[in-house]
């Protein structure tokens, strides 16, 4: 058996995949205090439901996936390490001067963003290597010693050292490695050029503190995650989900922490990938997953997963720099709980503010009396209050309408139309977060499919569709947990990078290759060692190059290893492709320059690689109900169960389709229909 | 699509929130497009462009969140001269604008402009990408000839509106007379190629849009969102207190001014009643024989700056608000409309800057909780044009580097933005990496590190100084930098103190230490290095006002001695803490009238 295990904020979601590869999907709620509780939870629900003891389950268990918000929270909240943070002299504040840049220039609010490591933590080593490798200042062993010393005085708890130009020649790294290990015995530390060997120091040092800083409580909490699981019986490999769309060992995660900070919205675009494909032959599509306070929006290109190097926790230029590429995620503030409110000009805004899970919306009665998307939706009629969460949560109607009066009445539009407009909008804030991802990745909407994951994603998704051009919306039987999904459908998977600048005015092909043999040999001892036993295993290259004098990479696959004159020429060529296809225009006469390279180690352990949940017994029908949209005004429609639909049924919007975990609106001019493997796939009415 | 279509009828609130989101996403796909794929680091990594819609009446309606000195002004004159020399537009035309006499900000922001027409030939809109070159063709290697006494000194070529597409094809004699004229032409073409594909995708997107919902609701929208972004205005200006201030600012003298410097007066009058602010800028001295001359656009956009960084951030900048804004400017002032052929090569930074700091401080100075202290000068040499000769491929390089500047102001009720870089830049540049520089050419960046107690003091504490040391690696290389506040620091207001002065110096390779000018074009040799400090910037409110923790974490991290906390700050720090006995004695001595 496998499990797949998601922690997010509100429930931990499990799927539990048995021997004959049936799957189950089960949710249990988070213990934020000791998430590991929660865990155990949602397996012992589990376990009742097959009938078994929980350690009877995780006796047959040989793999557990664990996607966890753990290392994001802690750094969110501050709970990390104290960490010092040791650079080359006369640099002491590249944490704090950053990148530079701001956003929302005329605000004068906010204040300036304190750097990761304190100035008063950070010590100035005498050293320094020049731009081709040579050392202009030898190291200070005695200066690294007394440093060791006063860290020690100050009771750190974690190290990074990040040194000028050490992805060129890290020996002054690594000797201060040595010499912490001495001189500091238990204290971890990060060394940059090992851990994220990138150029732009502000991005390696960032990288290196944020993962110093939470090998201590990471480390603490896979060791407790393991041994909790082995007391209840698992005696198999535990798994943690990577930013980058992969899975490592647990106890690489407690080694290199940083690996697992974006683990959460990670996986969705590896269930959406499996969806689209499968449900629409789509190798393009757009993944999103709609929370209570987030949507978070991923991709998938031409069958990859896009990755972003701009990666920060928390606001662009106020939050914390990640400096690790990991799977490109557009998240903005717009779910269920965001807030409509009108502004000074007159104008109807949602969001960004939220009535989170507390008080969440008007409806919820707990106190909450600001109008809420999903008061929009009951409004409507959309959502049913008796039926929330297959009438888990009871809402009252009559308190979401009165919050929508609050838009309705100074707008002086009836609650049905103000609902519609708080919706609209709603919609078009998340149209944009699509809109700004796929043109920084090169995708257009128009040839892509929608997978619309999360709770809440059924309620304006075929509005979304359709603002899009999209013309094809999946609503994965998995929806409501498609991050877990996307979990059991994941492959061990490892990045190494290597900083080697050449250009195709001049290739260095020896240089190249030795480059790449390199990298290719840590993918083969990888493979040899976690990634023994796989069912298959693959190799991928790409390259981040830019023309002659530009600053900013994109991504490209090498097709080959660039050993000959005619591998070149396809990469110039995929090269200029790739450029047009982004930016709409290429450069054929310009040289173009390589820095960096990236050997992706993928290795699969299971045979299928999809997934299928096990039909669930039907369900009593409900009634129509009447719902209000904007082309029909209020009409009776019909609601159906998604279990009870049978395969090949099609739906004609508008209609409703429920079930226990999630409600999906049917348009008028849309057509749902039950696909073989469970997901029902809308045809979205094209407008344009 | 079904949303708008629904709302075709009338011009709803609902419908106006949509279209605006649709044309700032059109604006941000804009700017996106030129940041990525910029060659110039000025461009890409100094982030000095903007993209912008405007109407067919040549109204602002949206602008990328861009630098604010670049887009307030400017892209409305800008269209109003396309119109003018070219009276039949046609899809597929664009224009080249970098002339500061017919709209753009200075001629080292080179503009193109796209008529976006509709099916039956006409104009509808304007899109326009903007974008700072790494060189123009000016007689020296810099895009910033502070000592020029006109235009041909300066040298840049002027382009006032000349159409450089016809049916989308690039008119090739002027590129070529452009690759004869601008140093290391390849990078011109790029960041050209750049432009060009920018304002090209605003153009689709406005197409697309109106294949979807109608020009003419496209029109009705504009007219509507102007009108919307009025009633923010007005709405703001409504909650700001009654009052008119007059305050100056004076630039250091350069070579070309008056040996006192040039003074900037401004008066600034807060009418809560009818919704209106007056800044008078006439009362000053008439254009300068060099380049700190401001063009039309940049006097204008300084002035709004000003104002803008004083209200509520969330009202929309277009023509809109900018109804309820009065400006008095004159013609042949140094801080108003130039005439040719007044060289204005440096109108984007350092007058500029004085214009929107006097504003914000005179709004600080009419009521406490306002405006905003004033922002450090610029340009410093390690923000400066660099140029020479690689000495491995023998190719010449000339970039505007970003290793450092600070300078941010504090506000009412916050500390400053460190790296706010100057007023009219408001901190959306980038920081270069030092590794990026290095790799890039041929330098070597020796330390850049914050310098304590340059803050300008205050119950918000304004920007540090940042010290950058660099010099050339293996052969010459030429700085040219314009730098403001080595005599006239950023002031600080309502009490606040001063931010840190400006300084540079040449450091020789015997470890002489030689002071440098501050309008220069200085040649470094291999192992020498140049000592480039940057302005701190202004305080808010009295220091012995600031929160004695803020006080003693300002001292454990470094930012300030514990001699300045207790000195100016009137704190007693012991240890990492505040010894509160001693602090209540040092503040109770203490008036600070």
């Amino acid at each position: 058996m496998r499990f797949a295990i998601d922690t997010g904020g509100t429930f931990t979601d499990l799927i539990v995949e048995d021997d004959e590869g049936e799957c189950r999907m089960f949710k249990a709620r988070t213990t934020p205090d000791d998430p590991i509780t929660g865990l155990l939870n949602a397996l012992t629900l589990a376990a009742d439901a097959y009938g078994m003891t929980l350690g009877e389950l995780l006796r047959r268990g040989e793999i557990l996936v664990h996607g966890t918000t753990r290392a994001i929270n802690a750094i969110i909240t501050g709970r990390t390490a104290r960490t010092a943070l040791l650079v080359t002299r006369g640099h002491r504040d590249v944490l704090v001067l950053r990148e530079g840049g701001r956003s929302d220039p005329f605000n004068f609010t906010d204040p300036y963003p304190q750097p990761y490591v304190p100035r008063s933590l950070t010590f100035e080593i005498p050293e320094r290597v020049r731009a081709d490798g040579s050392v202009m200042v030898p190291l200070d062993e005695a200066a690294v010693r007394a440093a060791a010393a006063e860290l020690a005085s100050r009771k750190i708890e974690a190290v990074a050292v990040c040194l000028l130009w050490s992805i060129i020649n890290p020996a002054h790294e690594m000797r201060i490695g040595e010499l912490l290990a001495e001189c500091l015995p238990g204290v971890p530390f990060t060394l940059s050029h090992a851990l994220n060997p990138t150029i732009r120091e502000f991005r390696r040092a960032s990288s290196a503190a944020v993962d110093a800083s939470l090998k201590p409580t990471m480390g603490t909490y896979m060791r407790t995650l393991e041994s909790r699981l082995h007391e209840a019986g698992f005696a198999g490999r535990t798994l943690v989900v990577t930013s980058g769309a992969g899975v490592i060992d647990a106890r690489d995660a407690a080694e290199a922490p940083i690996h697992i900070v974006n683990s959460g919205p990670s996986m969705a675009p590896l269930a959406g990938r499996h969806y689209a494909l499968m449900e629409s032959g789509s190798h393009t599509a757009i993944v999103a997953d709609t929370g209570g306070t987030t949507y978070d929006v991923s991709l998938v290109r031409k069958g990859h997963i896009p990755t972003s190097r701009e990666t920060w926790i928390g606001e662009p230029y106020r939050g914390t720099m990640i400096g690790f590429p990991w799977v490109d995620v557009k998240s903005v503030g717009a779910g269920g709980g965001s807030i409509a409110w009108i502004d000074s000009g007159g104008l109807l805004r949602v969001g960004p503010k939220s009535a989170g899970a507390v008080p969440g919306p008007a409806a919820y009665g707990r106190g909450g009396v600001e109008p809420t998307v999903t008061d929009a939706s009951i409004a409507l009629g959309h959502l049913d209050p008796d039926y929330f969460l297959g009438g888990a949560i009871k809402l009252n109607r009559d308190l979401a309408v009165a919050a929508i009066r609050q838009i309705a009445d100074p707008l002086k539009l009836g609650v049905a139309e103000a609902a519609n407009a708080i919706i609209s909008i709603a919609t078009e804030n998340m149209v944009q977060a699509i809109v700004d991802i796929t043109v920084n990745q090169g995708v257009d909407p128009r040839q892509a499919v929608l997978v619309g994951g999360g709770g809440a994603a059924g309620l304006n998704s075929v509005r979304i569709a359709s603002r899009l051009g999209c013309r094809t919306l999946i609503i994965p039987d998995t929806g409501a947990a498609l991050s877990a999904a996307g979990a059991m459908m994941s492959s061990l998977k490892a990045d190494f990078h290597a900083a080697f600048f050449v250009s195709t005015s001049s290739l260095d092909f020896d240089g190249v290759k030795r480059t790449l043999d390199r990298l290719s040999s840590r993918c083969r001892a990888f493979i040899d060692g976690p990634g023994a036993g796989a069912v298959e295993t693959a190799i991928t290259f790409k390259v981040d190059a830019r023309y002659d004098t530009q600053v900013w990479e994109i991504e490209v696959l090498l097709r080959g290893k660039l050993a000959s004159e005619a591998e070149l020429a396809s990469f110039v060529q995929d090269f200029h492709l790739t450029h047009e296809n982004l930016f709409g225009f290429s450069d054929p006469i310009s040289p173009i320059e390589i820095i960096a390279w990236t050997a992706e180690v993928n290795c699969r352990f299971r045979e299928q690689s999809g997934l299928r949940l096990t039909s669930a017994a039907t369900l009593a029908e409900r009634p129509n109900r009447a719902a209000y949209f904007h082309s029909t005004d209020w009409v009776d429609v019909p609601v159906r169960q998604f279990n009870n639909l049978v395969i090949g049924e099609a739906v004609s919007g508008p209609a409703i389709v429920e079930s226990s975990f999630t409600t999906i609106v049917v348009d008028p001019g849309a057509v749902a229909t039950r696909q073989q493997s469970g997901s029902l796939l809308i045809e979205v009415e094209q407008s344009q | 699509m079904t949303a708008l279509k629904e709302n075709t009828a009338k011009l709803d609130s609902v419908t106006l929130a949509l279209l605006n989101h649709r044309f700032e996403g059109v604006a941000r796909k804009m700017a996106n497009t030129l940041l990525r794929t910029g060659r110039s680091g000025v461009l890409n990594i100094a982030r000095d462009f903007s993209c912008c819609i405007v109407t067919a009446d040549c109204e602002l309606l949206v602008a990328n969140e861009g630098l604010p000195i670049h887009v307030l002004s400017g892209p409305d004159i800008m269209a109003r001269i396309m119109k003018e020399v070219a009276p039949m537009l046609k899809r597929g035309d664009a224009f080249l604008n970098n002339s500061p006499y017919h709209g753009c900000s200075h001629a080292a922001d080179h503009t193109i402009l796209v008529p976006v027409i509709d099916d039956k030939g006409v104009h509808r809109f304007t899109v326009l990408a903007k974008a700072h070159q790494a060189d123009v063709g000016n007689s020296i290697p810099t895009t910033y000839h502070g000592s020029a006494r006109d235009v041909y000194e300066e040298g840049a070529l002027i382009f006032p509106s000349t159409k450089v597409q016809e049916n989308y094809e690039t008119n090739q004699d002027i590129v070529r007379m452009c690759r004869m004229r601008i140093r290391v032409p390849d990078q011109w073409w790029g960041d050209f190629l750049a432009a060009i594909g920018s304002a090209r995708i605003g153009e689709q997107e406005i197409m697309a849009m109106a294949a979807e919902v109608g020009w003419d609701l496209l029109t009705a929208f504009s007219r509507e969102w102007l009108n919307y972004s009025e009633r923010r205005m007005e709405d703001a200006i409504r909650r700001m207190p009654v009052g008119s201030a007059k305050r100056s600012s004076t630039h250091d003298p350069f070579p070309g001014t008056p040996a006192e410097g040039v003074t900037v007066n401004a008066t600034v009058s807060i009418d809560p009643g009818e919704a209106r602010i007056q800044v008078d800028l006439t009362d000053n001295i008439d254009c300068l024989p060099c380049g700190l001359n401001l063009s039309e656009a940049c006097a204008r956009t300084a002035a709004m700056v000003g104002i803008f960084n004083s209200i509520d951030h969330s009202v929309p900048k277009n023509a809109g608000a900018f109804r309820r804004i009065e400006l008095s400017l004159r013609e042949n002032c140094v801080v108003g409309i130039p005439r040719h052929p007044t060289s204005t090569s440096v109108a984007t930074t350092n007058i500029a800057d004085r214009v929107a700091n006097v504003v914000q401080a005179a709004i600080a100075d009419i009521a406490d909780g306002y405006g905003l202290a004033e922002c450090g000068a610029v340009i410093p040499p390690a923000a400066g044009v660099i140029s020479g000769v690689k000495p491995t491929t023998g190719a010449h390089f000339v970039n505007q580097l970003c290793l450092g500047m600070t300078g941010g102001a504090a506000a009412p009720g916050a500390d400053a933005w460190i790296t706010i870089c100057h007023v009219g830049n408001g901190g959306l540049c980038n920081v270069d990496s030092v590794e990026l520089d290095e790799l890039r050419q041929p330098i070597h960046v020796y330390s850049r590190e914050l310098v304590p107690d340059t803050e300008g003091a205050g119950r918000y504490r304004g920007a540090p100084s940042v010290a950058v040391e660099f010099g050339p690696v293996g052969c010459c290389i030429s700085v040219g930098y314009v730098s403001d506040g080595a005599i006239n620091a950023a002031r600080g207001v309502r009490g606040g103190g001063n931010g840190g002065n400006a300084n540079q110096f040449r450091l020789t390779s015997e470890g002489r230490k030689a002071q440098l000018d501050s309008c220069a074009q200085v040649t470094l040799r291999d192992g020498e290095r140049l000592l480039s400090i940057s302005c701190g910037g202004g305080g808010y409110g009295f220091p012995e006002e600031r929160d004695p923790d803020a006080v003693a974490r300002d001292v454990a991290e470094g930012w300030i001695t514990p001699e300045r906390a207790r000195n100016v700050y009137r704190v007693a720090v012991a240890g990492d803490r505040v010894d509160l006995e001693a602090t209540v004695a040092l503040r109770s001595d203490h008036h600070h009238n």
